[in-house]
């Protein structure tokens, strides 16, 4: 295959030859069970707890306070349906989310307002923010936990954490932060902003794909949502996935050490993406021109239509994302564009760009040459174009 | 289904084929549209019956671009009739076998912006033709033949054993309203779609031909200006004496085609005065009250398969043959009314203005909103109660007079007929028809000077309403001497 460039992180990132090599013990003749007691069982135990002590570091919360999933998803899912079963003992039937969360936040809130919980639906402005007053009015005194995301996985809008964070704490209210996106991107630091709960992803951060943590603030009550053997400490039972959770930690590690060049690396290709892309006419920046993660851009392109632009490239040799990877099989607007007062026609224009750690300055400049090819013939093949 | 694209789609998306506008094209088509995400558009010229260039634009997904493509190369440069037979199945082998899950529409669409364009073209060709009613009467070389195909069962059968009679057959649907089922959008069943699909998969070229114009003029505003005048239309009738044989004539002069035939249950007898119009073999099924003004010389190129069928068969031989019937919509009263209610139909157009309730000898008995609430023969919603059931005996528009009177006052014994369709000579009339669901009564035959054909019937019949059609037998019953309209009755 021709030299391709990779160019959706936000997706999923490229695993970090550091981070293989620290998992290859753990899947090449390992065989230790963290819950057995004899040798095997224990260097599995401490493997673990150092990924815990890893993570814990990234976000600046204590060992005891992070808790292994099987990704993203499963965190966010824990964190809602953990808090909603904690609180509904209290008489709480009441949550507050943000309409652009991802679908793993979502998707659950759906099943809660299903099962009769009242959801109050957060609104975003056009550049994707939440608003802080609006949020201050739809929390109650039985409102059982709010969530907002820390960044956006479509758009890349980072949302003012803190600001939120002490509205929900004066109020007492519970906040989940979706941290996928921003952990590792972002600096984020639990002592400083006082989230709840914080789901964050391995594959997102460099790590391997089905490894995931869930951030649980000393004193938040949980249920428990999967039962068994009562790992993690009763919270998420089941045998740990040792080189998964080995892998996490080491790209936690590595995600720390590197955070500040990651992100001012990431800023420049993103910023060199966004002039050249937005100097062609009829393309514009979706999310917040400045409070936007380091390596995302998101571009609406006027006439395209985005999975035929995304094959186009691919075709060219660049890999980028049609709107959210997950919203984009079943040709539905993305309920982020149209959240953001976007139409349905404008968000079936709307792709993903997202770089990483190891892209170069080359790169990003031979795929805007090949944006303007794949945007300009699209242009002249359709019949909504005025040449 | 395969989840990803073939080589072959994403080789058409990179290097599309045939792209842009013609600068002079003769015919032009546009499928889907934005809000569904996706758009095709077909521009065409067509010269000496071939397709010589066909060009395209797609705003879509991958497999809507390729598919466009791909159709563009597949027609250039093929006659006229090979074009209109590529089908779906031809777009998808060329695109390497079947799409990911969920993007077959993209055949759909660029096969109908195609095909809108051929149905632009015809429009082009026929000009005031398919507006005004096509006379011409070319009939073309050899065992050929334009079907009309409805998407229903009767139609796709003619069609089939027109071919498996060794004619070459080319299928034609007419579009006639805007009241078709999701005719507005692109992602939904639509006749046009269901029956272009049946007639492919029997490997035969379709055709569209647009006739809102016409059918508006024909038989709508008839329909309507029927019930001002206080007469009872057939707009079936007023289709078959002006829309559908005219089209389908049209088009196979233009194709250099002889016959058309249509899915009608009637025969063509031959006599000595040339093809007459009979009854079918299914005489529950008979068609030949409505299909009397086909005129003679139209009749005379007519082939209608199915009259020799009983339609338990036609469904049995679609069944063996295979044939996609899923969608075959037993023939309405109205087409164009699909709820039925053809007096809100008539309201929208027309407004009405109230008026009184008689008797016989004009005591006002009530008042009523309008005459085209009305039809002779009606019992229902007279509102004028009275001893005995009171039915509605004649309407008078310009009076704006409603008369009512007993059951017996509706009987009839005589029946004024005019414009006249003639296929055998008047001495051969023995009975007449004069409702749809009637049965012929027997009768003798008077011409008057001034054209009017006067009918004295053996029996009495029960609510003769002006409008309707008269229909006379010969005196085997099998054959249509004349057709005609009711201009007015008596006792």
């Amino acid at each position: 295959m021709e030299q391709r460039v990779y160019l959706d992180h936000a997706a999923t990132t490229p695993l970090d030859e550091r981070v293989l090599a620290a998992m290859l013990p753990h899947l090449e003749g390992r065989r230790g069970n963290p819950s057995s007691l004899h040798a095997s069982g224990a260097a599995a135990r401490e493997a673990i707890e150092e990924a815990r002590e890893s993570v814990a570091a990234l976000i600046g919360a204590s060992a005891g306070e992070v808790f292994f999933t099987s990704g993203g998803t499963e965190a966010d899912n824990l964190a809602l349906l953990g808090l909603a079963g904690a609180a509904e003992d209290s008489g709480k039937r009441h949550i507050v989310v943000s309409q652009i969360e991802h679908a793993a936040v979502r998707e659950t809130a759906r099943h809660l307002e299903s099962s009769g919980w009242e959801v109050f639906w957060l609104a975003v402005d056009a550049d994707g923010l939440v608003d802080l007053d609006e949020l201050a009015v739809a929390l109650r005194p039985d409102t059982a936990f709010a969530a907002v995301m820390w960044a956006n996985n479509e758009v890349g809008t980072v949302q003012p954490m803190r600001e939120l964070a002490e509205t929900c704490a004066e109020r007492g209210v519970p906040l989940h932060a979706d941290a996928v996106q921003a952990a590792g991107r972002a600096p984020i630091d639990v002592e400083r902003i006082s989230v709840a709960t914080l789901a964050l992803s391995g594959h997102k951060l460099y790590g391997p794909q089905g490894a995931g943590a869930l951030y649980v603030r000393g004193g938040v009550s949980l249920d428990s949502v999967v039962f068994g053997g009562g790992q993690e400490k009763g919270l998420r039972s089941g045998t740990e996935n040792v080189a998964g959770i080995v892998g996490l930690g080491a790209a936690a590690r590595r995600a720390r050490e590197k955070l500040d060049e990651r992100v001012r690396r990431e800023t420049g290709l993103r910023d060199r993406i966004i002039a050249g892309a937005t100097a062609l006419p009829g393309v514009s920046l979706n999310g917040h021109p400045e409070r936007r993660l380091s390596n995302s851009v998101h571009l609406t392109v006027e006439g395209v239509e985005a999975e035929s632009l995304v094959l186009f490239l691919d075709a060219l040799g660049y890999e980028v994302g049609s709107g959210s990877a997950c919203a984009s099989a079943g040709h539905k607007a993305s309920p982020v564009l149209l959240a953001m007062g976007q139409g349905e026609h404008e968000a079936f224009s709307a792709v993903r760009i997202s770089v990483g750690k190891d892209n170069t300055v080359q790169e990003i400049d031979s795929f805007l040459e090949a944006f303007s090819t794949a945007t300009t013939q699209l242009r002249e093949l359709s019949p909504l174009t005025k040449i | 289904m395969p989840e990803t694209y073939s080589p072959e789609v994403i080789e058409h998306l990179v290097r599309p084929r045939n792209v842009g506008d013609l600068p002079e094209p003769n015919g032009l088509g546009e499928s889907g549209d934005a809000a569904c995400g996706d758009i095709a558009r077909f521009s065409i010229r067509i010269e000496d019956d071939a397709l010589r260039d066909a060009r395209y634009k797609v705003y879509g997904c991958a497999a809507c671009i390729a598919a466009g493509s791909a159709l563009s190369e597949l027609v250039n440069g093929k006659t006229l009739l090979e074009a209109a037979r590529v089908s779906k199945e031809d777009i998808k082998d060329a695109l390497g076998g079947p799409l990911p899950v969920g993007k077959e529409h993209a055949l759909t669409l660029v096969l109908d912006a195609l095909h809108k364009a051929f149905e632009d073209y015809w429009n082009r060709e026929a000009g005031a033709l398919l507006v005004e009613g096509y006379g011409g009467n070319v009939a073309g070389r050899g065992k050929t033949v334009v079907a009309a195909m409805s998407g229903g069962v009767d139609s796709a059968v003619t069609a089939l054993l027109l071919k498996e009679a060794g004619y070459e057959v080319a299928a034609v649907t007419f579009r006639l309203h805007d009241g078709e089922k999701g005719s507005r959008s692109c992602c939904s069943p639509d006749t046009v779609l269901f029956a272009r699909d049946t007639a492919h998969r029997m490997g035969l070229p379709h055709f569209t031909l647009n006739l809102k114009d016409l059918f508006q003029k024909r038989v709508m505003r008839d329909f309507v200006g029927s019930y001002e005048r206080g007469r009872t239309p057939n707009p079936c009738v007023a289709c078959n004496a002006h829309v559908k044989f005219h089209a389908a004539a049209f088009l196979a002069d233009g194709l250099g085609f002889r016959h058309v035939a249509t899915g009608h249950y009637a025969r063509v007898a031959e006599s000595p005065e040339g093809p007459a119009l009979a009854r079918p073999k299914d005489a529950t099924k008979d068609q030949t009250y409505v299909l009397w003004p086909i005129p003679k010389e139209l009749l005379a190129r007519t082939v209608f398969p199915l009259g020799d069928y009983e339609k338990t068969e036609v469904r049995r031989i679609a069944e063996d043959r295979g044939l996609a019937v899923a969608y075959t919509p037993e023939s309405q009263d109205i087409c164009f009314i699909p709820d039925g209610n053809y007096r809100k139909f008539v309201r929208k157009q027309v407004a009405a203005e109230p008026g009184e309730v008689v008797d016989g000898s004009g005591n006002v008995l009530g008042r009523h909103a309008g005459v085209v609430d009305f039809t002779v023969g009606q019992r229902r919603g007279i509102g004028v109660s009275a001893n005995t059931p009171l039915y509605v005996t004649e309407v008078r528009p310009r009076s704006k007079q409603v008369v009512v009177g007993r059951r017996k006052e509706l009987e009839v014994l005589e029946v004024g007929v005019r414009d006249i369709n003639w296929f055998l000579s008047p001495e051969e009339a023995r009975s007449v028809q004069v409702r749809y669901n009637g049965s012929p009564v027997e009768c003798e035959v008077e011409e008057l000077e001034d054209g009017e054909l006067v009918a004295r019937l053996a029996e009495p019949v029960m609510g003769v309403a002006p409008g309707q059609s008269a229909v006379f037998y010969s005196g085997d019953g099998e054959r249509v001497v004349a057709g005609g309209v009711v201009a007015r009755s008596g006792s």
